[in-house]
């Protein structure tokens, strides 16, 4: 056999993809700890600090109180999410309308984001939404003002995107499990209660850790519906680390403290990549 | 038909129907609202009504249309590039090459700590304010190569081996063979890509400030800015500005979440 990679058949089919994946991927990754080390402001040169930058990231209130909305977001959106889409799949296996349903559900995770922003914006605002003009302001989230509104709606947005992914996750995971084993149960006298709970559930266990691990992802990368809906506010209440990372660098112009944060953030990346891939053998087994 | 093999609950049916309600409610509503006369926000209590086109005759070209036709050039170049770079890597890798786990460690990485590292690089290159800064980070996609690997390692690989028995060399396997048999997925891994590159938001806005290289999202996001309120402006934009991804949608639909379930199977 021919493992070693130089006699791989067409093995030089990966290099233009390695080189540019090396240009634009892991050579920024290792500038960013220069960077990381030096007080910049992005445009004039630096001046280097040393771990000045990391010190800082521990007496930071502000990170911690990110950090802190970001796993509030994950803590309210994760459960929504995976009930929905199992409850979604398990309903809509072979009805039907299971295929127009799903390819409905999909369409939001890909429709002009900016486009979606508006729809949401022009519906769900407290002053100029359509819902609160209809119903003279009976109806309203005031996520102009109130953090938990805010949070709610950066959340229905980041589920709206998303369920339709996450319905399809599950559908998989239903359609490996052998009609044989259904019939089985019901021939011994399992109730459909008894078949949903005590056999599709605990079979769909790998498909539904699955979701939780991406539903994290997405909570945490909720910042792109932050700045199109909330803008971090009010008062913050929305600052989600990515829409942190982005204020410190861009708006705020501290390049080095970003840089820093990236490199921090990173590593808890991996990490949680590494135990989740764990989990997941895991829940195979 | 397919019958169902589980039997579905009122209440499972109800939590289809308020979730259908609640993703396609901004849809309809941007579509209805794209219609609307400008003065239908001063009514002051009732559903607005009214019907005009004039919302889309007035959408500007140097904030809205000339943004829109940018996107759809860069976007599609960007898919083709992609696909072109990806294929004979997802290849070299199935083949053997065992640089899979290199790639899902890439593609753990989160999008928005690129931000600033990218920032950097481009600053150097020269890059920043160059539409090219919207082309060369995004060619090589850790996710369009898992994607076609997936494809490629449900081929019976016997075919290629054969193949190369009968003296092909691999430009003409991956030309004539790779490329035909995995055409559902590569269509998938082009929405996708498309769409993803497509709905940069933050990315664009940071590289390329000048206004001449706005991206639609861009002008999106300073339309909705500007004018809060104006709901048949801004309904006309959005429903003219997601024509490109509803059409490519309605076309390849079922190869994209048939590839997607199949992937996760």
């Amino acid at each position: 056999m021919k493992h070693k990679f130089n006699f791989t058949p067409g093995w030089w089919g990966v290099l233009p993809s390695l080189t540019l994946l090396a240009i634009f991927v892991l050579y920024p990754l290792l500038q960013v700890l220069q960077i990381s080390s030096l007080k910049w402001d992005g445009v004039v040169a630096g001046e280097g600090i040393g771990f000045g930058n990391y010190l800082r990231l521990f007496g930071d209130a502000d990170l911690g109180r990110s950090l802190i909305t970001t796993l509030t977001l994950a803590a309210f959106v994760l459960p929504i999410f995976v009930t929905l889409a199992a409850t979604i799949a398990i309903e809509l296996e072979g009805t039907r309308f299971e295929r127009v349903i799903k390819a409905i559900l999909f369409l939001p995770g890909l429709w002009t984001i900016g486009a979606s922003a508006i729809g949401w914006y022009t519906l769900y605002a407290p002053d100029y939404g359509i819902i609160a003009t209809i119903t003279n302001g009976a109806v309203a989230l005031p996520w102009g003002d109130q953090g938990w509104a805010a949070l709610t709606l950066v959340g229905a947005f980041t589920i709206w995107q998303n369920i339709g992914y996450a319905v399809l996750v599950v559908s998989a995971g239903l359609k490996g499990i052998p009609q044989e084993t259904l019939e089985a149960a019901r021939v011994d006298g399992a109730n459909e209660n008894q078949v949903r709970w005590k056999i599709v559930i605990p079979l769909l266990r790998p498909s539904l850790t699955f979701l939780a691990v991406i539903g994290g992802l997405y909570a945490l990368q909720s910042y792109t519906a932050v700045y199109l809906l909330t803008r971090g506010g009010p008062f913050g209440s929305t600052r989600v680390l990515g829409y942190f990372l982005y204020e410190t660098a861009f708006e705020k112009f501290e390049f080095g403290y970003g840089a820093a944060l990236s490199m921090c953030a990173l590593l808890l990346a991996f990490t949680f990549a590494a135990l989740q891939a764990r989990a997941l053998r895991g829940s195979e087994q | 038909m397919k019958t169902a093999r589980l039997s579905g609950t009122w209440l499972g049916k109800i939590v289809v129907g308020v979730v259908l309600v609640f993703i396609l409610l901004p849809i309809i509503w941007l579509a209805y609202s794209a219609f609307l006369p400008p003065d239908a926000i001063f009514k002051t209590s009732g559903v607005p009504t009214g019907f005009t086109l004039e919302n889309f005759a007035k959408l500007p070209f140097d904030t809205l249309i000339r943004p829109l036709i940018l996107s759809l050039v860069v976007s599609s170049l960007v898919v083709v590039l992609q696909l072109t770079v990806s294929l004979p890597a997802a290849y070299a890798i199935r083949s053997g090459a065992k640089l899979l786990p290199l790639y899902l460690l890439l593609l753990s990485i989160p999008a928005e700590l690129m931000l600033i590292p990218l920032y950097g690089l481009l600053k150097d290159l020269g890059l920043l304010n160059n539409p090219l800064a919207l082309v060369f980070p995004f060619i090589a996609n850790p996710f369009i190569v898992f994607l076609l690997y997936s494809g490629l390692a449900k081929l019976p690989w016997t075919f290629i081996e054969a193949a190369r028995l009968d003296g092909a060399n691999n430009i003409q396997i991956l030309l004539k063979i790779v490329a035909p048999l995995l055409r559902p997925e590569m269509t998938a891994a082009a929405v996708l890509g498309f769409a993803a590159h497509w709905n940069l938001v933050l990315y664009p806005k940071v590289v390329l400030d000048n206004p001449q290289w706005w991206t639609v999202q861009v002008a999106l996001t300073e339309m909705l800015r500007k004018d809060p309120n104006a709901w048949g402006k801004l309904g006309a934009a959005a429903m003219v500005t997601s024509l490109p991804i509803l059409i490519l949608y309605i076309i390849f639909e079922s190869r994209v979440t048939k590839t997607l379930e199949g992937g996760l199977k």
